[in-house]
């Protein structure tokens, strides 16, 4: 039974997505953009990897494909947050943001 | 509990202000709807002023004298409702706290296309390798100075206290758009958002 529950597992997005997140990185306009942006070029190589153990886990369903492809996202979601926020976030919107105006 | 703040139907145009669709703009945490006719609102400005999130009434306003083109009207929008944006993410003290007013302006310079290599050659700005952040912090120093009676000095000094941790939140978008598939990306991501948080 945990098997089938561990076989169902997808990735967050489908396999072609992270081929066109890879082709996007590498493509000319973006490495402006990077350069334009931080003084350096991208780095894509993590989107190839990304795509190939989402193949590997779509076709073979490789423990190590699925692992590998949830570490990155891990990652890249770390580094999302990788920040002290300056203020403290809300946990509802402020109360007059539909107030009626005068 | 997800925001959602889209700004979806074109807009209906007046003979000196006229707002163009803008793609969904989305925001974390909770449903909250921006409405064209409460918050936002068409004025005559003084100066060169282009616009401005005005706090105590959640509204955005936009300088019908002052804007021309489309492109900066698009600009304008996504530049204010980035403001709007962190004003209902987070508690955020526009009036007292100048390191939050410097925060919200270096994210609004650096995510709303303002510091584009094409908009800064148009204002005679040459610059190439890592331009971009010189750029948003110079904006979010002029943008202070227009609305705080502070010196320069001043303003910069806070802009650099806080600016490596502002330049590197890029919510709601995951990434700096610098294009419109840089922005298509970033809403296919947040359409993944719900089996993202379950498959990790």
């Amino acid at each position: 039974m945990e098997q089938l529950a561990e076989r169902a597992w997808r990735p967050h997005q489908a396999c072609e997505d992270y081929l066109s997140e890879f082709r996007h990185c590498r493509s000319f306009r973006n490495h402006f953009h990077h350069y334009y942006t931080y003084g350096t070029a991208p780095s894509c190589q993590q989107w190839k990897e990304d795509y190939h153990n989402c193949r590997k886990w779509e076709s073979h369903k490789l423990a190590e494909a699925k692992d590998a492809l949830q570490k990155s996202e891990r990652r890249r979601l770390e580094e999302q947050k990788n920040f002290t926020p300056v203020w403290k976030l809300r946990q509802a919107p402020p109360g007059d943001w539909h107030r009626p105006l005068d | 509990m997800i925001l959602h703040v889209s700004v979806m139907q074109p807009m209906v145009s007046t003979p000196t202000c006229s707002v163009s669709h803008t793609p969904p703009f989305v925001f974390h945490h909770v449903f909250s709807k921006v409405y064209k006719d409460r918050h936002f609102s068409c004025e005559d400005c003084d100066g060169t002023v282009s616009g401005g999130f005005d706090a105590a009434t959640s509204q955005i306003v936009l300088c019908q004298n002052n804007i021309h083109q489309q492109a900066h009207m698009n600009r304008v929008v996504t530049h204010e409702l980035i403001h709007a944006f962190d004003h209902c993410r987070a508690h955020v003290d526009w009036f007292n706290n100048f390191r939050h007013l410097a925060c919200s302006e270096i994210r609004a310079a650096n995510l709303s296309g303002d510091c584009s290599f094409t908009n800064e050659v148009s204002r005679f700005n040459f610059g190439l390798k890592a331009h971009h952040q010189q750029c948003v912090r110079d904006r979010a120093v002029r943008s202070i100075l227009a609305v705080r009676k502070v010196s320069q000095e001043e303003a910069q000094k806070i802009v650099d206290e806080v600016f490596d941790s502002c330049f590197k939140d890029h919510a709601p978008f995951g990434r700096i758009p610098h294009g419109n598939k840089d922005a298509k990306f970033a809403y296919r991501e947040y359409m993944n958002r719900d089996r993202y948080y379950a498959n990790l």
